[in-house]
């Protein structure tokens, strides 16, 4: 007989697919695996382990999120209202319209406050962004944009530049300077790139990275010198809406909501998506960190606020009414958190007290819808964007 | 919820989850006690909170008698 070896091959039922073929006797990390041909290949090329297939996979991801759920539940031992029982109600609020800042031809999308706690900035569907001094109603500076749309705007911490990005799916970062006659378009620089609208923008801790969220469905940090991406978050599955940073005492990370209803929790360094909520029931048009960092605020299309505890990883709180049936597009905390102003689609900003989850009071005032609400650095204002095209300041 | 066809969007969603699952978590009676005490500490420094008298507040116009 010649000197021939022939592969014995096994003959059987395949323990993938149970089909009755010849079988490839093969070891993966010491165990027999008896898999026919076809299966062995699948397993190859899809790089999958062992007894891993489509369908296990989504076994196994329903039992994690079934876990997760659990999980979550347990620590829900007891309602954020009923441990604010003991605290002291809160008077009425005497807040009124102080300032009215006319200026934009259309309706005022975004507005951010300077550090200096006088200034801020505001940008608009005419295309212009202006920077105005709060106390005295001046216009320090305007910049005319090539297209319409300014969604994002944002002052920079050193307050020397504003970004500002929206329907041309860039951020551009435009330096302020104190002549007057200089032409501040032709020194805008474009930092960011993204394949769709820019919704929103910020600067990180100082003015040397910008941290941009956007319409196709991510977030990217950017080095503004260089604009170069130094790090891009996938894991939203539709346009991200808003986003916002965390105070500065509590590390690097930033929390980002979405038209997927989900509101994600990022480390900026690794880019990981680190917690992730999702008990709205509709798109979260605003995200909003705590004073603390320890927890964050959102607000939705389907007229609620809710308010999320970061360290037991769930939603402890929401802010509605039955007679409130309109999106909140907007939201912010007063200084000691206390507070919470949401604006909505139906023109007014309600007043929350975050604790005790009661409104306290509703600021009327607004021609149209309320695209944007931020307290000044100090607590000392809130400003208001609106599409009626004014801002407010409210004190 | 998202749709899990493909094998690399499973794959990446179970990942995702698994990172999650493992997260340390606290029970709300010991976080949302913080969150309180956080309000409180912080109330006498917020000035739409407690009203803090006009003439030190930039945006409050200061109210000047005027004898005629």
């Amino acid at each position: 007989m010649c000197d021939q070896t022939f592969v014995a091959a096994t003959f059987g039922p395949c323990e993938n697919c149970t089909k009755p073929s010849p079988l490839l006797n093969i070891y993966i990390k010491s165990e027999p695996i008896n898999y026919c041909s076809f299966c062995v290949e699948q397993m190859a090329c899809e790089g999958l382990t062992a007894g891993e297939s489509l369908a296990s996979l989504k076994r196994e991801s329903e039992s994690l999120k079934k876990k997760l759920d659990e999980e979550r539940n347990k620590l829900s031992d007891v309602q954020l209202h009923q441990l604010a029982e003991k605290v002291e109600a809160l008077s009425s609020l005497s807040v009124k319209t102080r300032r009215v800042l006319k200026g934009h031809n259309n309706k005022v999308l975004n507005m951010d406050w300077c550090k200096d706690k006088r200034r801020l900035v505001s940008s608009s569907q005419d295309g212009k962004v202006i920077v105005w001094d709060a106390f005295t109603l001046n216009k320090e500076h305007g910049v005319s944009l090539p297209y319409t749309w300014v969604m994002a705007c944002a002052f920079a911490p050193s307050g020397c530049a504003v970004a500002c990005g929206g329907l041309d799916n860039r951020c551009s970062v435009i330096p302020l300077s104190l002549d007057p006659n200089e032409n501040l378009a032709a020194k805008k620089k474009a930092v960011a790139m993204h394949t769709n609208y820019v919704s929103g923008c910020v600067f990180t801790n100082s003015d040397v990275q910008l941290l941009t969220s956007s319409g196709d469905g991510s977030c990217a940090l950017w080095d503004i010198e260089s604009g170069q991406l130094l790090q891009s978050f996938h894991g939203h599955t539709a346009d991200v809406l808003s986003l916002d940073l965390a105070p500065s005492e509590t590390g690097n990370t930033f929390v980002s909501g979405g038209c997927d209803k989900k509101a994600n929790v990022w480390d900026m360094r690794s880019g990981q998506n680190i917690q992730s909520f999702e008990s709205h029931q509709s798109d979260i048009n605003c995200v909003k960190y705590y004073p603390s960092g320890d927890a964050f605020a959102s607000a939705s299309d389907d007229a609620t606020c809710r308010f999320y505890d970061l360290r037991a990883d769930r939603e402890v709180a929401v802010y509605e009414k039955d007679s409130i049936i309109f999106g909140a597009s907007s939201v912010d905390f007063s200084f000691s958190g206390r507070l919470l102003f949401a604006g909505y689609n139906d023109y007014t900003i309600n007043v929350w007290d975050v604790l005790k989850g009661s409104r306290v009071s509703a600021l009327f005032g607004h021609e149209n819808r309320i695209s944007r609400v931020r307290v000044s650095p100090d607590g000392t204002a809130l400003c208001s964007a609106s599409w009626d095209n004014t801002l407010r300041i409210w004190a | 919820m998202s749709c899990c066809n493909s094998l690399a969007q499973v794959q990446k969603l179970v990942e995702q989850l698994r990172v999650e699952a493992s997260m340390e978590r606290i029970k709300i009676s010991l976080t949302a006690v913080d969150l309180v005490q956080y309000c409180q500490d912080h109330r006498r420094s917020d000035p739409l909170l407690t009203r803090i008298a006009a003439s030190s507040n930039p945006f409050k116009d200061k109210k000047t008698c005027v004898l005629l």
